[in-house]
């Protein structure tokens, strides 16, 4: 049985003109200790895939119509707030994309820390101070039994996004949903946020669903990725096979815009075209209007699955050869 | 730097700001300590002496009953402070309340806020005045008015705030820790809104003086007998022109007690913007 068991997953958000599917029929596993990467544009649906598994979406905006989201074999999407409080932050946590607003201003980073433990476990002040020390150093932040008593506004963005990951693992959770967890923070400071969850990952044993826009990120740390495309996952499978046999047009076209580094480029590749606004009904593939080789079937039919190999799925009519390696 | 050290500092930093706590402090050392300040007793009647001029024994004259102007000045100290805390507490509690719980309930915030618009449709004065004309006049009543009159604003100015704050990601983040409603209320959202309360308190403090004066002006505040500054403005207006000190102590008072406090919430307001508190260790 897989850890985390998203199925059919739709999502709908309110308009003047009646709800709005933006996250349709998405489905993925998560295995004990897995990584999967869930890769796509700004508003492709991937947040908001991350928001529904943890319960945060409100119905104020967009809220879940469809699909089952399992943890350990018990359905989320139907528990009451105080079941699900049981399981979150102890079961399951999830790190943010704002390391600068995701703490509150007003509280020293220690309190936070043991707030976080006290909800779940039954422990001491003395205790859960302690236990906050231990997990900034895991988090490696230096001089933690200082820092411990620092307001968020004293530290730094990549000192406050590990402050954060401590929080998240606090209670040992077995799954951490990292919603593009260093996007907001510089290069260096990404790469060493991104070491320090492989090797809490590998210390703790939690899988981890990376929600991100950076395909080189996703290719580091991931051995299973999906990517989405307006609301659908598109292309889906084991790492090495996605990024070494490319279906989509779609990932290959993602794969293409990313700049060499070897040699200049007068210009930049690009996906021609737009993504269709998600008030507009676009039938057949999604894609279609953007892809370079869609004939009128794509604009007709919207394709299934089709297995490339083994895990490797994709949806599309023509999907490219096994053998296409990206440029 | 902690919050109260800053408000100190921004209050201490300028001159004005001082000033205005210096006779904020006088006002609330007059409301404690008023018998043993008050030469005499503030309802005593004395006919022979009275609209006598400001001069000893009398330093700010005696009134047409011949009560000593002064020491009813410093009783009425006491009566601003009781009405202007008392406000303050009502408005808070309830205006706060209100904002907080419809901006995180947005269900039940339709319908209280559109409670705190109907309430708002109204020029302070004129709603407080309503009220008023419904209940008795004491003390109590004239709290709990004025303190609706100024809920309504507290609760809009709380209510922007809350749902800004309800909007943050640590908001969110407390819920992925299993906080529940409850604990992000309070533990999460309420301490964020401490700084604008404070700031709401002061200038809250302020207009319940004048509104108080006011409904006393009107004969609508407190009892007459009661020495407070509005009251003693409302009984000796007919003396303007015979004894105009009357008037003018009184008047002075409310004038420079709102000023302070003016100040003093200035004051307070700038220091704890976040913009004025930058001590970020960039490590």
């Amino acid at each position: 049985m897989p850890l985390l068991d998203v199925s059919e997953l739709e999502i709908s958000v309110h308009s003047t003109g009646g709800d709005i599917a933006v996250v349709k029929g998405v489905s993925f596993q998560v295995n004990k200790s897995g990584t999967i990467g869930i890769v796509g544009e700004s508003g492709c649906g991937k947040s908001l895939t991350s928001l529904a598994i943890m319960g945060l979406l409100d119905g104020s905006q967009a809220r879940t119509t469809g699909g089952t989201v399992r943890f350990e074999g018990t359905e989320l999407l139907g528990l009451t707030m105080r079941e699900r409080r049981k399981i979150m932050g102890n079961q399951m946590s999830m790190i943010f994309q704002e390391p600068m607003t995701s703490l509150n201003p007003v509280y020293r980073v220690g309190d936070q820390i043991a707030e976080a433990l006290r909800q779940h476990r039954s422990l001491t002040r003395k205790a859960a101070r302690e236990r906050a020390i231990e997990l900034l150093r895991m988090v490696r932040i230096p001089r933690p039994d200082e820092r411990i008593d620092c307001f968020p506004h004293q530290l730094s963005g990549g000192q406050r996004q590990r402050v954060m990951v401590a929080i998240a693992i606090a209670c040992e959770p077995k799954l951490l949903i990292a919603d593009e967890p260093t996007t907001a923070l510089d290069v260096t400071v990404q790469k060493e946020i991104l070491g320090l969850l492989r090797d809490l990952q590998e210390q703790t044993g939690m899988a981890v669903v990376l929600i991100s826009h950076d395909l080189g990120v996703v290719a580091e740390t991931c051995d299973f990725v999906a990517i989405m495309y307006r609301g659908k996952i598109v292309e889906t499978g084991r790492a090495e096979d996605v990024f070494s046999s490319v279906a989509h047009p779609y990932t290959r076209g993602l794969l293409n815009s990313i700049p060499p580094v070897d040699r200049d480029v007068e210009v930049l590749n690009e996906i021609p075209g737009r993504v269709p606004s998600i008030e507009q009904n676009v039938p057949g593939c999604s894609f279609h209007s953007r892809c370079t080789i869609a004939a009128g079937i794509c604009r007709e039919i919207d394709p299934e699955f089709s297995t490339v190999s083994g895990k490797h799925e994709v949806r599309c009519h023509f999907a490219l050869g096994s053998n296409n390696r990206a440029e | 730097m902690t919050l109260l050290g800053s408000i100190g500092s921004a209050v201490f930093g300028r001159w004005l700001a001082t000033t205005g706590l210096i006779w904020l402090a006088l006002v609330a050392i007059s409301a404690v300590a008023a018998p043993l300040i008050a030469p005499f007793d503030p309802l005593e009647i004395n006919p022979i002496e009275r609209l006598s001029e400001p001069a000893p024994p009398y330093l700010f004259g005696t009134d047409h009953f011949g009560r000593d102007t002064f020491s009813r000045a410093v009783y009425g100290a006491r009566m601003a402070s009781i009405i202007g805390c008392g406000s303050v507490l009502v408005a808070l509690f309830a205006g706060g309340l209100c904002g907080m719980l419809s901006a995180y309930f947005p269900q039940l915030g339709h319908v209280l806020m559109r409670v705190v618009d109907v309430l708002m449709a109204f020029p302070a004065l004129l709603l407080a005045l309503v009220l008023m004309t419904l209940l008795e006049r004491s003390v109590i009543n004239t709290v709990i008015v004025i303190g609706i009159v100024y809920a309504a604003t507290t609760a809009r100015i709380l209510y922007g705030m809350t749902l800004k704050l309800k909007g943050e990601v640590f908001v969110d983040a407390a819920i992925c820790t299993g906080a529940g409603h409850s604990s992000v209320l309070l533990r999460h959202i309420f301490p964020n809104l401490i700084s604008p309360l404070l700031v709401q308190a002061s200038f809250v403090f302020a207009f319940s003086q004048l509104q108080a004066a006011a409904l006393d002006f009107l004969g609508l505040g407190l009892p007459p007998e009661v020495p407070s500054w509005g009251n003693m403005l409302a009984e000796e207006r007919i003396y303007i022109t015979r004894a105009p000190w009357l008037l003018i102590f009184p008047g002075a008072l409310i004038i420079l007690t709102v000023f302070s406090l003016n100040l003093v919430g200035d004051a307070i307001r700038d220091a704890i913007d976040p913009r004025f508190r930058g001590d970020i260790a960039g490590v």
